[in-house]
């Protein structure tokens, strides 16, 4: 059950270059034809600029020096053609590239996304929301970078270099050999230092998810800043994670600027090499001045998309580092899986079979509880704080696995169940009411597909005929009062009404209600209290409340404390049990 | 609460300049390495030039030449390092000065002010907005300035040797120009758009993280992610829309470049042919024209950069720029802890939270707030922390207004115990001395009157054990003690608490009101409560119903003369007996 991601230093991982380039291959997945679309323009543009040059010397050499206008003209005339080529050419890569970056940016995000809500409840105990998001937001946004101005550098200079370079040795193929000898010692030592960049890179990008992480928190919690004064604490743990970011992505920074340095540095060398063996082998006949020279300009256009290829490189390097902060996410797989069904034949709704469970840091919540519920009875959990009720209640509805033992729900494993079926069956009422961004509506209607297309009216009715229209009335909009997630416009009363008209609405066949009403005024909550009874003879309730009145008419009452839960015979005996648990505990 | 609508104060043109002025010996250091370093580079032809002329000419020494060229290439190696290790340094500093000024000006807001700007579109600003900035110093601003010191030299020498010909090249430069600015106003609008959607996408993924437990259990992932592909649909969209933009304009700028050589190579041709101009001449033309070209085309390929910056500043000089809350309060003292709540409204968008609400408690006496949900309890306290602002009337501590008071002053003096817990990913001694005037007396005493002792205690690591974020590895009741705890450690004077025992047992709360009045005697409480049961001894119940106050007095004096009183308290007499009982 660990999901933590950040959880020590991590590490990107070691590897080739090349090989690292590979593991970016899936991602363009269903994008070949675009991409081979885009490296057919980068060639056509890359010729366009070539041939140009070659063009107007042409003009001026056969048309200029003889004073021939017209041919003049007509020559302006096929520079304009090539020219055009290359406005549509580069139009097109440009296009196509950015297009393949934009959608892989977008797929990348719903891979993320779709992963998160694939993972349980634990995984988000255990991570911050702010570094989630950075996940999701830039880590990805350093992928769509890579492929909309990168990749096609890569492919145009990678293509002009291998041309040059198989110039340079087919010219001559030893002083090519020595040309080219600076670009290997280049290429080794881009092998060497190409894992630290990534490692500054992915430091720097961990910096940014803590920064956010910060933020996210802060921001959440402002309230308690203003309140206790403590906006120089909402400073500093700000200034330690933005000084933390800062360093790190100064280091990266200087990391992935040291390819340009040393490609210049090895177009330098390879210019100087060539000049003094050039020289050698004229002074020996071996070579003459204007082959010296030639030679001399294609060590220039070897040289320079090398140079330009170091920029891209590093670029690559952060592309990486992302993909590996994406792949940590996309690695997670959940640990609770669906199970094949084995009825046992028990008819209880709900029943706990030697069921243990401790979270990731250890403690241990319960330790080998059995109890059964049965169809249409109404039971109350009770017991001091953090005895154990609400992780209780959160394994009745598989937001946790035990860490033994079973639950059985109808009879069967509820490992068993698909979660449409689950959810079904199962409403619970969080003990801290959450809501989404939108109307009281919505909220009410959230994950309820059957009831999701009806108009206000047959809604209305439908809150009316399960007695939950009165509680409306507590909304100064009614149905279409506006509500945010956070902010309170709306009273944590208002939101635990709302949760509750949700899913008493799915009329399911277990209600859990984790402390469902302590904000709620007890005049209110009587009102509830009569909803509860007038809901279907079969419909089985568990209640955990504090208030006891809230509990007042269970037909079974269950002590939850210190990892055990024992039956309570009546109510005096469970506020008994109440007072002497808290004093052995 | 007045409500200002945000941004109504058009931002004044984002203008990048301003922001870069403290950095100005930084970048005039980034540029003056940029054009040393390519200064540098057009030495080495020369290098090359002079090595191949002497050998020519008879008279050429190796070694000098290699050691001419060894002390470019280092010359150049070090430059440019040094260049980019300067770009770094100031890109980052400017990425984290900015953040600094940000956060010193969300902390100098208020609340209401947090809550209307939404943390989403804020964590945007932190993040995107300032790497827009940071990319725009790193890689664009260096190579602007180089280029347009190159764009201005290169215009000065075509016009020396031909104005003719100049001019009709240098047409091209307005058309260039023109491209720019309509591209660039209409992207801005994009870019403006497309952080709008990532701030859009903060909030669904932030959401989707807080109602994790919520959308398990209605399994309910697939409406999540429709509301996410929504929101990243939009944000492909825009980044597709703006693509196409640029993707139109790089091009377009390149071809009008080459128009340029297009003109000499007709019109100058012609300017050959018929002899007024000279063939050298010509072709110095030409290779002016390619150093022409080249910055024009950096300035095309950083237009992107310079775009997406601008439109990130504008949304940051919206924060930037917004009108702080005012704290003109002067007053430190010592407050005795009596507590004027004066005819105070609060009205919520529209609609009315509080209608002339008023009341009074004395220093060290213990007034109960009771009423129905959404009575405006919550909203009341908020008001008499200045977490809110009354839209009329006022909040009086020891006869003086809540606004002469410095905030510090008075936050540091008033405990405040939400109804909802709000935990920090930090140590439990953290989240309790959430101040860094608490000592550990302090501490320890607000953890005993919380009765969290036997918690902590039960904690393998006592006091240091860390709570995660949103607390979610404890119980309501605990998290709901751990607010109090923090409140209490102030040693506060009056303390207010929301609800607070709503997840605390009857036994508990009873030992913890007592430990309150045992270890800080002489506070002023002011409870909002649903229970009348603990609270029957108070000097004063106040009782709030949509948003009014409608009765105030002691236990018996409701009893006697209030009827909704006396329905709230039939309501719980269910319960009363099994609560005396135990």
């Amino acid at each position: 059950m660990n999901y933590q991601l950040n959880i020590k230093d991590q590490q990107t991982r070691r590897e080739s270059p090349l090989i690292a380039l590979r593991r970016l291959v899936p991602l363009i997945q269903g994008e070949q034809r675009n991409i081979a679309i885009a490296v057919v323009a980068i060639l056509l543009t890359s010729s366009s600029t070539l041939v140009a040059p070659v063009i107007i010397a042409h003009t001026v050499d056969t048309y200029i020096s003889h004073g021939d206008y017209a041919g003049v003209l007509m020559w302006t005339g096929i520079l304009l053609c090539v020219f055009l080529v290359g406005l549509g050419s580069s139009y097109i890569q440009t296009r196509t590239m950015g297009g393949v970056g934009r959608r892989i940016l977008f797929n990348m995000r719903n891979a993320i996304f779709t992963k998160l809500q694939d993972l349980p409840v634990a995984f988000f105990n255990q991570n911050k929301s702010g570094d989630l998001i950075s996940r999701i937001n830039n880590d990805t946004d350093k992928l769509n970078q890579f492929f909309a101005q990168a990749l096609m550098q890569f492919v145009s200079n990678g293509f002009l270099i291998l041309g040059a370079g198989i110039l340079l040795l087919v010219l001559n193929i030893r002083l090519g050999a020595a040309a080219l000898l600076p670009a290997v010692v280049v290429l080794v030592i881009t092998q060497l230092i190409s894992p630290w960049v990534k490692r500054a890179s992915f430091k720097s990008l961990q910096t940014l998810g803590g920064l956010s992480g910060e933020i996210q928190e802060s921001l959440t919690n402002f309230k308690v800043i203003v309140a206790f004064n403590r906006l120089d604490y909402f400073r500093n743990k700000f200034n330690q994670a933005n000084t933390a970011n800062f360093t790190a992505s100064v280091r990266a920074g200087i990391a992935s600027n040291v390819f340009l340095p040393i490609y210049g540095l090895a177009y330098n060398f390879g210019q100087m090499i060539v000049l003094a063996y050039g020289i050698l082998m004229i002074s020996s006949g071996q070579l003459t001045t204007g082959l010296l020279i030639g030679f001399l300009l294609y060590v220039n256009n070897f040289y320079n998309p090398l140079r330009q290829l170091a920029t891209v490189w590093s670029s690559l390097q952060l592309a990486l580092a992302a993909f590996d902060r994406i792949s940590e996410v996309l690695a997670l797989e959940t640990d609770m899986k669906i199970v094949p069904a084995k009825p046992t034949g028990s008819t209880a709704v709900l029943e706990f079979k030697d069921v243990s469970f401790s979270y990731p840091d250890g403690k241990q919540v319960l330790s080998h509880v059995e109890f059964a519920l049965e169809r249409g009875k109404t039971y109350a959990l009770v017991g001091p704080t953090g005895g154990g009720k609400t992780t209780t209640a959160s394994l009745m509805a598989r937001l946790y696995d035990p860490t033994s033992g079973t639950v059985l729900l109808d009879g069967t494993d509820i490992r068993s169940y698909a979660p449409e079926a689950r959810a079904q069956k199962i409403g619970f009422i969080l003990q801290e009411p959450f809501l989404f961004t939108g109307t009281v509506r919505d909220n009410i209607l959230y994950g309820n597909s059957a009831y999701r297309d009806l108009t206000d009216a047959q809604l209305e009715a439908l809150l009316a005929e399960a007695n939950l229209a009165g509680l409306l009335t507590r909304f100064d909009r009614g149905l279409e009062t506006p509500v945010t997630s956070s902010g309170d416009s709306i009273s944590l009363g208002q939101k635990q009404l709302i949760a509750f008209i949700r899913a008493v609405l799915r009329n399911p066949d277990l209600l859990i209600l984790d402390e469902a009403t302590a904000n709620i005024d007890t005049v209110t909550e009587q009102l509830l209290e009569d909803i509860l009874t007038k809901l279907p003879a079969t419909t089985t309730k568990v209640i955990i409340a504090h208030r006891l009145n809230t509990i007042d008419n269970a037909d079974e009452i269950f002590f939850v404390n210190a990892g055990t839960i024992i039956r309570a015979g009546s109510m005096e005996h469970a506020v008994d049990m109440l007072l002497h648990g808290k004093m052995q505990s | 609460m007045t409500t200002k609508a945000p941004g109504t104060k058009t931002a004044a043109k984002p203008s990048l300049t301003a922001l870069l002025r403290p950095y100005r010996v930084w970048i005039g250091m980034l540029v003056a390495l940029t054009v040393l370093a390519n200064g540098l580079n057009l030495l080495v032809p020369q290098i090359l030039a002079r090595a191949i002329d002497t050998y020519a000419a008879g008279d050429f020494h190796l070694p000098s030449v290699i050691l001419q060229f060894f002390f470019a290439a280092a010359g150049i190696f070090v430059l440019t390092y040094l260049q980019s290790i300067v770009q770094t340094f100031t890109s980052e500093r400017v990425a984290r000065d900015l953040r600094t000024r940000l956060v010193a000006k969300i902390s100098v807001q208020d609340y209401a002010y947090i809550q209307r700007i939404t943390p989403a579109k804020l964590l945007t600003n932190l993040t995107s907005d300032v790497d827009a900035i940071k990319t725009f110093v790193s890689q664009a601003i260096a190579s602007i300035v180089s280029s347009f010191f190159l764009i201005i030299g290169a215009s000065v020498l075509l016009l020396l040797i031909d104005w003719q010909l100049a001019l009709a090249v240098l047409i091209v430069v307005p058309i260039i120009a023109v491209t720019f600015f309509l591209v660039l106003t209409r992207v801005r609008k994009l870019f403006r758009k497309s952080q709008e959607a990532l701030d859009w996408l903060n909030k669904v993924i932030n959401e989707s993280i807080i109602g994790s437990s919520l959308i398990r259990l209605l399994n309910s992932q697939a409406s999540e992610y429709e509301k996410f592909v929504a929101a990243n649909t939009q944000a492909k969209n825009l980044g597709l829309q703006i693509i196409k933009l640029f993707s139109a304009l790089i091009p377009v700028i390149v071809f009008a470049t080459n128009l340029a050589t297009l003109i000499i190579l007709a019109f100058g041709g012609h300017l050959v042919i018929s002899g007024t101009v000279s063939l050298g001449d010509f072709t110095a033309f030409n290779s002016y024209l390619a150093i022409l070209i080249f910055p024009i085309l950096i300035i095309g390929f950083m237009s992107n950069v310079i775009a997406q910056a601008t439109a990130s500043y504008g949304r940051l000089l919206v924060v930037l720029e917004a009108p702080e809350a005012k704290d003109t309060g002067t007053l430190e003292a010592e407050l005795r802890g009596d507590i004027d709540v004066r005819d105070v409204s609060v009205v919520y968008g529209d609609k009315p939270a509080l209608k002339d609400v008023s009341f009074s408690a004395k220093a060290g006496t213990r007034t109960a707030i009771i009423g129905p949900t959404a009575a405006g309890k919550t909203q009341l306290l908020y008001a008499m922390t200045g977490l809110l602002e009354p839209a009329s009337g006022s909040v009086e501590y020891d006869g003086k207004a809540i606004n002469a008071y410095r905030k510090a002053a008075l936050h540091r003096q008033i405990g405040f115990v939400f109804q909802d817990s709000s935990l920090f990913n930090l140590t439990l001694r953290e989240n309790i001395a959430f101040s860094n005037t608490v000592g550990d007396a302090e501490i320890e005493k607000a953890i005993d009157t919380a009765e969290l002792r036997e918690f902590v205690e039960s904690l393998p690591q006592k006091l240091d054990t860390i709570v995660s974020e949103r607390g979610t590895s404890l119980s309501g009741g605990q998290k709901q003690r751990i607010m109090l705890a923090r409140a209490l450690a102030l040693n506060p004077k009056i303390l207010l608490l929301d609800d607070f025992t709503a997840r605390v047992d009857g036994n508990t709360e009873r030992k913890i009101l007592a430990n309150v009045a045992n270890n800080y005697p002489g506070i002023t409480l002011v409870s909002v409560t649903q229970k009348i049961a603990p609270v029957e001894t108070y000097d004063q119940i106040v009782l709030l119903m949509e948003g009014q106050v409608l009765d105030i007095g002691t236990h018996e004096e409701l009893m006697h003369n209030s009827p909704e009183y006396v329905q709230i308290y039939r309501s719980q007499q269910s319960t009363e007996n099994y609560e005396l009982s135990a």
